[in-house]
């Protein structure tokens, strides 16, 4: 055999070997290793390249060129074989309970009532309304007097009062009864036409019980122009509490006093639940009883410095958590004051 | 007040099913709060006539009784002393149940005789408590009539609240009927507005209101040959039904006029209060300390502001409002003094209020009567008194200085329609205020309306308005929309800031909580706020609510100590009103932001300060700068407390871990962050640590920007140091942290405290990673190291630390 022969036969006996050996391979670091193995300085393959020169001209062009095309094959699959292991891996070896519970994020809740009061305040403001806000210690002059609830009135019976000690006796200090001192405030530094809703805290002094708290919210609307109307009212409650209980809701009014508006209502909405139809919820009668309302008594205007018979404007109120009782079905309103945290982290 | 559908259908004249009339009347008048179905059946039981009484051969306490009940004669055993032959009494029949208990009554065998049936006593018939003998009825009752026919009670009974407005007038069956008559159509039949004096006058009575203020009239009839006993049963049951107690017939009768009518009336017995034949009858106030015994037996002490009636020996009633126990009717009474009259309601008020007493007379004078009223009463009274007795009337009194008459109010029918937002004609307005009572004189779109006395309510056109748009019906009025501007409304800052800061606090893990305004005098004195001037309740409802808080804190710590009972680790919030007492006006209203931190400390004191940073208070600062930094803060820095609006928490801080939190561009500080004091805890029952921070949120919102500014990201390389050092106690991270800057300048973009060691000396090690950036060009490792040695000669020379190199 000559010398030509045996080379080109040892370059087709470690390319033999090399496919087998990379075909067998089952790592990255396999691959590597016969990386060295076969085209290593300290290889057969490069030894047989280094004799090379002892060999004719003729000869080194025709086993050279083997020698090339072979390198060019194994470092193909090598490349390749590395590129099949390294873009796969045994995801069995590293499979996981995923029913183990993760760490808890530190979770906070915003309380039920500012939930239920920034949804009302957006679709008010949406409607054009501003916000106005007042003092939750307030003179009897804007909490009662003002409203046309005159001193030794019968009408002050209705909300029961938490006087304040003051040394004041002309015009004493009580915690509001209502959101409607706002109304008062609004219109002392602010001119017609203009709608606006008051939300805010009251105090009412009378025992609680799972309906009744003596510190309670309330939700107070005021528009007044030249011909506001109690259509114009029955729109607006309307619009709003459709969009609120996000379904087409009905509003009925119904005959009241109030001494702050003349003529008054009591407005009652279609029961959220039924439509009217009647259901447990609203005591079969189809209807739920909401808040209070009328159009704004003259008096009121004359107080807060607007000439008598100028302006016509109604003005609503409802207790939110009434509201909120009725969207997230809460059995006490004593649960809003609880501060409990098992309460709260509910919402 | 509880109204009989019977009384109210008989009066009224409506066809109206029950059913009709509850929803005419809360749609068009008045809120129905309940109705209650009342009366026995009385199946089996009517009318019986005695016929014949024999004594009982085997009990001397039994008689043997026949009884005619129309059809036929029963023979019927009865223990009952009180009946005659004639006399007319409820029979059960065989079959027939007794409501009280349920017994069914059966042919018996007593003592040997038989028996078929029972004559009743009013217990026995569930009407009352009388056992005192058999119930004896009107005689011209024909015998056999079932008996539910005639005691009428099978009712419904109303409860309306009517409220302030129209208690002058709708608080009686007369002022509820005629509601119901112009909501029918249908007409009252008897006519109360005819009912006028006549002009019997007596010399036996004089009246003379004293002051005109007290009353604008008083009217006194003196009626003889007054027999004191039991009501007919009519008048009874009525009274029963509405919730009053029958008591004999004179006092019955004013309180059947008083349900009828809506004018309480008082009887006095003439013997008691005349003298030498004639009663003067003084209505005068009373004088300071005089003492009256009013009917319940007490004994009041008055005053200038109450209004007695009086005779020349002293107070007879307290007017208004009760009776005096000496001068009212009893089984005595012979003559009758009937007084009906109308007093000052604010007066009456005061009164009722001082005293506690709520009676119906009160509750009726002090929401003001017509004073024509006054004498519609009288004379029904006395019409009723002279048809149930025989009681002759003497004659009448009269004081009425300044008679009433009925008032005009012009009516524009452009504003009805402008008001309601809805076209009602004119002729419909004007048909609901004929059937309301009111007269009307038309003039084109004008009407001259005429109140009639009764309706004192009705004042202004909007008052008329109201009678028109709810008897019309609300429910046509069509919900219309409003022509408005449509330039968007002013924002509220205040408001949406609070929002933005209650989203951010979530986030972080904070809870929001909603607390009372009030703590009590225990709870400040126990979080040491005693000394802070609090806004008190005049009449707490409970020792819970007597002080107007000055801090949240208070009640976010029973918060805290409640919320332990269920959870290790607390994060509460709370943006609310602190109202803090200003000398004669309003106080001073505080929106603040209070946020408590309990951190599960697993850390011990030898812990040094590295594991401090895990403790509430770093924690709480960790969260209140992220806060700050959220709303645009990125200058705050920390000091001990000072005087200022932090004062109030200074009280209960544990004083050496309290900051209160400052920025450059203002003097004052803006909040404050600190642990509360661990005795302050212990006393509120929490045995752990709690860090709060606390701003005014008004103050925050004024230097918190929320407009940011984009500043160019480094374009070269930051160069990095590390520095360790030695520092004695005393030495506080913000001295190093301000030499650093100063020497550092505008190189120095960023500094952090990454390790703290504490040796056992006392002394600690600080290591701090610093950033350099060359800005304008990449820092050469010199000037980095020349920026280095300057800043370590600084340290070395102004402050008490060592480098450790």
């Amino acid at each position: 055999m000559t010398n030509e022969n045996m080379l080109k036969e040892k370059i087709v006996k470690i390319k033999q070997e090399a496919l087998t050996a990379v075909e067998k391979a089952k790592n990255v670091e396999e691959i590597l290793q016969l990386e060295i193995q076969f085209l290593g300085r300290k290889s057969d393959f490069v030894g047989i390249l280094r004799q090379l020169k002892d060999v004719s001209v003729e000869e080194k062009r025709e086993v050279g060129q083997l020698a090339n095309s072979v390198k060019v094959e194994i470092q193909t699959l090598l490349e390749e074989k590395k590129k099949s292991l390294s873009s796969s891996f045994d995801a069995q070896a590293e499979k996981i309970d995923v029913t183990i519970p993760a760490l808890k994020m530190r979770q906070g809740h915003l309380h039920p009532l500012t939930k239920i009061q920034n949804e009302i305040e957006d679709i008010f403001t949406s409607m054009g309304f501003e916000i106005a806000d007042g003092p939750e210690v307030e003179d009897e002059f804007h909490n009662f007097d003002a409203l046309n609830m005159p001193k030794d009135h019968p009408a002050r019976d209705m909300q029961d009062t938490f006087w304040l000690k003051s040394e004041n006796k002309k015009n004493r200090i009580v915690l509001r009864t209502h959101t409607s001192n706002v109304q008062i405030r609004y219109m002392e530094t602010h001119q017609p036409p203009f709608r606006i809703i008051a939300p805010g805290r009251i105090y009412r002094n009378e025992a609680s019980d799972s309906t009744h708290e003596h510190t309670f919210h309330q939700f107070e609307a005021l528009v007044v122009g030249d011909e506001i109307n109690v259509g114009n009212f029955k729109f607006v409650a309307q619009q709003f509490f459709s969009k609120f209980f996000k379904k087409e809701i009905q509003i009925r009014i119904r005959p009241s006093f109030f001494p702050f508006t003349e003529p008054s209502f009591e407005f009652d909405i279609s029961c959220t639940i039924c439509g009217g139809k009647g259901c447990s919820a609203c005591k079969n009668v189809g209807w739920l009883e909401i808040g209070g309302a009328g159009m704004v008594n003259q008096n009121v205007f004359v107080a807060s410095g607007y000439p008598r018979g100028k302006y016509q404007g109604f003005a609503w109120g409802f207790g939110l958590e009434r509201l909120a009782m009725m969207k997230y079905k809460i059995d006490d309103i004593r649960h809003f004051h609880s501060g409990d945290l098992r309460f709260i982290k509910q919402f | 007040m509880k109204y009989s559908y019977n009384w109210l259908k008989e009066i009224s004249g409506t066809k109206l099913s029950l059913e009709e009339l509850i929803q005419g009347i809360t749609m068009h008048a008045l809120e129905i709060e309940g109705v209650e179905k009342v009366g026995k059946a009385f199946e089996n039981f009517v009318v019986g006539e005695i016929l014949e009484i024999t004594p009982h051969p085997n009990a001397d306490k039994l008689q043997l009784t026949k009884v005619s009940v129309g059809d036929k004669v029963l023979a019927i055993v009865c223990g009952a002393k009180n009946i005659a032959v004639g006399d007319k009494v409820p029979v059960a029949l065989v079959g027939a149940k007794l409501p009280t208990n349920g017994m069914e009554i059966k042919e018996a065998e007593i003592r040997g005789e038989k028996s078929f049936g029972m004559l009743c006593a009013l217990d026995e018939l569930g009407l009352g408590s009388d056992h005192a003998g058999i119930l004896l009825l009107e005689k011209n009752l024909k015998n056999g009539t079932p008996l539910k026919e005639i005691l009428g009670q099978d009712d419904h009974i109303l409860e309306i609240k009517v409220l302030p407005d129209r208690a002058h007038d709708a608080v009686s069956h007369v002022g509820l009927a005629r509601e119901i008559s112009a909501l029918t159509g249908s007409e009252i039949e008897f006519d109360y507005d005819g009912l006028k004096l006549a002009k019997k006058k007596t010399a036996k009575v004089k009246v003379s209101i004293e002051n005109k203020d007290l009353g604008s009239r008083y009217l006194a009839a003196k009626l003889d040959n007054v027999k004191i006993e039991k009501s007919p049963q009519w008048i009874s049951a009525r009274l029963e039904s509405c919730g009053i107690r029958a008591i004999n017939n004179v006092v019955d009768v004013t309180n059947y006029v008083m349900l009828e009518l809506g004018q309480p009336l008082h009887a006095f017995d003439f013997a008691e209060i005349e003298t030498g034949g004639v009663a003067e009858i003084i209505v005068r106030s009373a004088k300071a300390n005089e003492e009256i015994i009013i009917l319940d037996g007490s004994v009041k002490k008055l005053s200038s502001e109450d209004i007695v009636i009086a005779n020349k020996k002293g107070a007879l009633a307290l007017a208004g409002v009760m009776g005096g126990k000496n001068s009212g009717v009893s089984e005595k009474t012979s003559s009758i003094v009937l007084e009906s009259a109308t007093f000052n309601p604010a007066l009456i008020r005061k009164t009722k209020n001082k005293f506690g007493l709520q009676t119906d007379a009160a509750m009726r004078f002090e929401k003001g009567l017509d004073p024509n009223l006054a004498e519609k009463a009288m004379v029904r009274a006395i019409e009723i008194l002279t048809h149930i007795t025989d009681a002759k009337l003497d004659g009448i009194v009269d004081e009425y200085p300044a008679p009433v008459k009925p008032w005009t109010v012009r009516l524009d029918l452009n504003y009805v329609n402008s008001l309601l937002g809805e076209n009602v004609p004119a002729s419909v307005s004007k048909k609901i205020l004929l059937s309301l009572g009111f007269g009307v004189k038309n003039a084109g779109k004008i009407f001259l309306v005429s109140v009639p006395t009764f309706r004192l309510d009705v004042l202004t056109p909007e008052d008329l308005i109201e009678e028109i748009g709810r008897v019309y019906g609300y429910e046509k009025i069509k919900a219309t929309a409003q022509l408005v501007s449509v330039k968007p409304p002013i924002a509220n800052e205040q408001r949406i800031f609070a929002r933005n800061v209650k989203n951010i606090l979530v986030g972080q893990g904070f809870s929001e909580v909603y607390n009372y305004a009030f703590y009590s005098q225990k709870d400040a004195e126990t979080a040491k706020l005693k000394s802070f001037q609090h806004l008190e309740l005049e009449a707490p409802g409970n020792l819970e609510q007597t002080l107007l808080r000055v801090s949240l804190i208070p009640n976010l710590l029973k918060n805290v100590r409640e919320n332990l009972k269920f959870t290790k680790e607390i994060q509460l919030f709370e943006i609310g009103k602190v109202f803090l007492a200003n000398s004669g006006g309003l106080p001073d209203e505080k929106n603040m932001l209070c946020g408590v931190v309990l951190l599960e400390e697993k850390v011990a004191k030898k812990d040094g300060k590295n594991k401090l940073r895990q403790t509430s208070f770093f924690q709480a600062k960790s969260l209140a700068e992220d806060l700050l930094l959220q709303v645009g803060i990125l200058d705050q820095y920390f000091g001990e407390l000072q005087e200022g609006f932090q004062q109030v928490s200074k009280a209960f801080c544990h004083e050496g871990r309290a900051s209160e939190i400052k920025i450059t561009s203002s003097q004052e500080p803006i909040g404050v962050i600190a642990e509360i004091n661990p005795l302050v805890l212990a006393d509120f029952g929490i045995s752990s640590r709690v860090a709060f921070f606390e701003f005014d949120l008004k103050l925050l919102q004024a230097v918190s920007s929320a407009e940011r500014e984009f500043k160019a990201i480094p374009k070269y390389p930051n160069v990095s140091r590390d520095l360790a050092m030695l520092v004695t106690d005393g030495t506080r991270v913000d001295e190093i942290l301000e030499v650093m800057q100063a020497e550092g300048g505008d190189l120095l973009v960023d500094v952090d405290l990454f390790d703290i060691f504490d040796f056992e000396d006392g002394t600690s090690s600080y290591a701090f990673h610093l950033l350099l950036n060359g800005e304008s060009r990449t820092l050469t490792s010199q000037e980095a190291d020349a920026t280095m040695e300057k800043i370590i000669a600084s340290l070395e020379k102004n402050l008490k630390v060592k480098i450790r190199k």
